[in-house]
């Protein structure tokens, strides 16, 4: 099964995600923002970056992860390549190698809750990137 | 959606107006404006259900209200207007939305659209060379120290008229004059800052942009003289808001409000209406920052109206130096406000996620200049139609809370619009309507055609015709740089 795909929503993008546990999760969402910020130019895992995953559910831990993600190509530039252990693989942003795709605002809370994925025995998140 | 939930049961209450009636947890009803052909476009998302959730929030004050233009969001629609109690009411980053005081602004030139069309090109091309727009834009010619920065935070539109971008006149032209009181930059995270430090004046990307344009027709021929809006002459209308540094502030201060709302026992039905009471030391900073926000986004935007008018001059000489500023609003905001329910005046804080104040004649708050009008409120429709300039009214003061619809409103998502546009060539389309579209991808376009959004004249009609809001004149694009 692809571990995300983008489902419809009216104004904004929203993405389901599907993986066994919350690092799947995490992984997959990298995979849908790197997407959405640089379509499919190819980025290399040069460089981890720190990033926190804090909050009372996993919900909360996914949408900051990649809130901070997000932070990271915005202010530094720094395009995501992959989900690491402790925050996100990436380089910095080359524009021979990569297209500044679309402009993501922000990881919205809306709706943003892991639920156990009935058919597959893992977890399951929609999440809606403002842009 | 994971836990979308059941839509909610909607009456119809007259002609243009739909009621959510209370349900579940709600605690006062949803009011809709809209005709049935608008509610139709609803059918199969959550926007009506996002109605319901506002009306969850302690302290809300009246319906929970949503504009002709409503559309699905997150926490909140789009479109959207809620008041709340100062003493037992909340504030909410997800009532005002990531983009604090993303807004219009209107210039209107002195230029016919005849003089205009036969350099038309060069127009567009000088602006979209003096305005950056796109993903991750940013001036090379305005890089803010810190100090710089707080100084836009505190007083928005006003530092850059100080700093000579623009004319003092500019400012009685700007919902509040540009500058907002209660900004706090202390309160704006070092994260804010430094993402928003290289965007001031730049326009950024989706559905942001800057488009010249003609008044194509008049419903008030007095009010359309007053506001300078001569028939057929030339206007640049700017669409943008407070960029990286806004999204920031909202980001940030969403995970202090999640927190906030478990402190004060808040039950959300969705962890994007995260709030906290209005007085709390959590409501307090975020009021600091939103505001602090929404200065940077007058400043933005101020900007590019002064590099719009070096467009002008540069392709017209002398000839395009005459412009003036025919009004600048917010349509993401939220405000303390003096109201009267049930016969009392009472103080409000009014929160505005896709809807602009529209304060009536007489209102205290409006400049000198437009006290007799009403407040003018500037509605962007899409790029290949018009958009439209209308006036404040006691109807919606009486029924809104003062409040009118901000656009059009999206009615396809933005993967469906670029199924539609696949097979095309939008900018060749519309150039062949005499509208010349630059824009940073063909991607902005494709997702930003004309059909993925309501017809905005439906929207404004429904606003007339209800009368939160009066129609003054309609303008058509000629001329549109997309980020």
């Amino acid at each position: 099964m692809t571990p995300y795909r983008f489902v419809p929503h009216t104004a904004d993008i929203a993405v389901e995600l599907v993986a066994p546990d919350e690092a799947g999760l995490r992984a997959a969402g990298i995979d849908a923002l790197r997407e959405l910020l640089v379509g499919s130019s190819a980025v290399r895992a040069q460089q981890e970056r720190p990033i926190e995953s804090r909050g009372k559910d996993a919900g909360e831990r996914l949408v900051r992860f990649l809130a901070g993600a997000l932070y990271l190509y915005d202010a530094e530039r720094f395009v995501p390549a992959r989900a690491g252990p402790a925050g996100v693989l990436g380089e910095q942003f080359d524009p021979t190698r990569h297209t500044a795709a679309r402009e993501v605002k922000a990881v919205t809370h809306h709706d943003a809750t892991v639920q156990r994925d009935d058919q597959g025995g893992g977890l399951r998140a929609t999440l809606v990137f403002d842009v | 959606m994971s836990g979308a939930g059941a839509i909610p049961r909607v009456e119809r209450a007259d002609r243009y107006r739909w009621r959510v009636p209370r349900q579940g947890g709600m605690r006062t009803e949803g009011l809709i404006f809209a005709d049935e052909g608008l509610m139709r476009d609803l059918e199969g998302d959550q926007a009506v259900r996002q109605v319901a959730n506002v009306a969850h929030l302690p302290g809300i004050v009246g319906p929970a209200i949503a504009m002709p233009d409503i559309h699905w969001g997150y926490g909140f629609p789009i479109g959207g207007v809620a008041a709340f109690d100062e003493d037992e009411g909340v504030v909410s980053p997800g009532g005002v939305g990531y983009d604090i005081n993303c807004g219009v602004r209107l210039l209107a030139t002195s230029l016919g659209i005849g003089d205009v069309r036969p350099r038309l090109k060069e127009l567009v091309d000088a602006l979209y060379a003096t305005i950056p727009s796109g993903v991750g834009a940013s001036r090379s010619d305005l890089r803010l120290q810190r100090r710089e920065l707080n100084q836009v935070l505190r007083e928005g539109a006003r530092w850059a008229v100080a700093q000579g971008y623009g004319r003092e006149a500019d400012l009685d032209a700007i919902e509040a004059n540009g500058t907002l009181p209660g900004a706090d930059p202390e309160c704006v995270s070092e994260r804010a800052k430094e993402r928003g430090k290289d965007q001031l004046g730049t326009v950024g990307s989706g559905n942001h942009f800057v488009e010249v344009g003609y008044v194509a027709e008049r419903f008030d021929e007095p009010a359309a003289e007053r506001l300078g809006l001569d028939a057929g002459i030339v206007t640049v209308l700017i669409h943008s808001g407070s960029r990286g540094l806004g999204y920031q502030v909202c980001d940030d201060y969403l995970d202090t409000m999640l927190a906030a709302a478990d402190t004060y026992g808040i039950a959300l039905p969705d962890p994007q209406l995260c709030c906290a009471p209005i007085g709390s030391p959590e409501g307090r900073r975020y009021w600091g920052a939103m505001n602090a926000a929404a200065n940077y986004a007058f400043a933005n935007r101020q900007i590019m109206a002064h590099y719009a008018r070096r467009a002008l001059v540069r392709v017209f000489g002398e000839a395009g130096d005459r412009t003036h500023l025919v009004y600048d609003v917010c349509h993401n905001i939220a405000k303390h406000e003096t109201h009267e329910v049930g016969g009392e005046a009472r103080r409000l804080c009014v929160h505005r996620k896709g809807a602009t104040r529209a304060f009536p004649p007489g209102h205290p708050e409006l400049a000198p200049r437009f006290r007799d009008l009403g407040q003018p409120v500037l509605i962007p429709g899409d790029m290949g139609r018009y958009s439209y300039v209308l006036l404040g009214t006691e109807g919606a003061f009486r029924e809104t809370f003062g409040s009118s619809c901000h656009g059009a409103g999206r009615r396809l998502s933005r993967h469906k619009a670029k199924q539609l546009a696949r097979q095309r060539n939008v900018p060749k389309e519309l150039e062949a309507q005499g509208i010349l579209v630059r824009a940073a991808t063909r991607a902005t376009v494709d997702e930003e055609i004309p059909e993925a959004y309501k017809d905005v004249a439906r929207v404004v009609d429904v606003v007339h015709a209800a009368g939160i809001g009066r129609k003054v004149a309609q303008i058509k694009p000629v001329g549109v740089i997309k980020g």
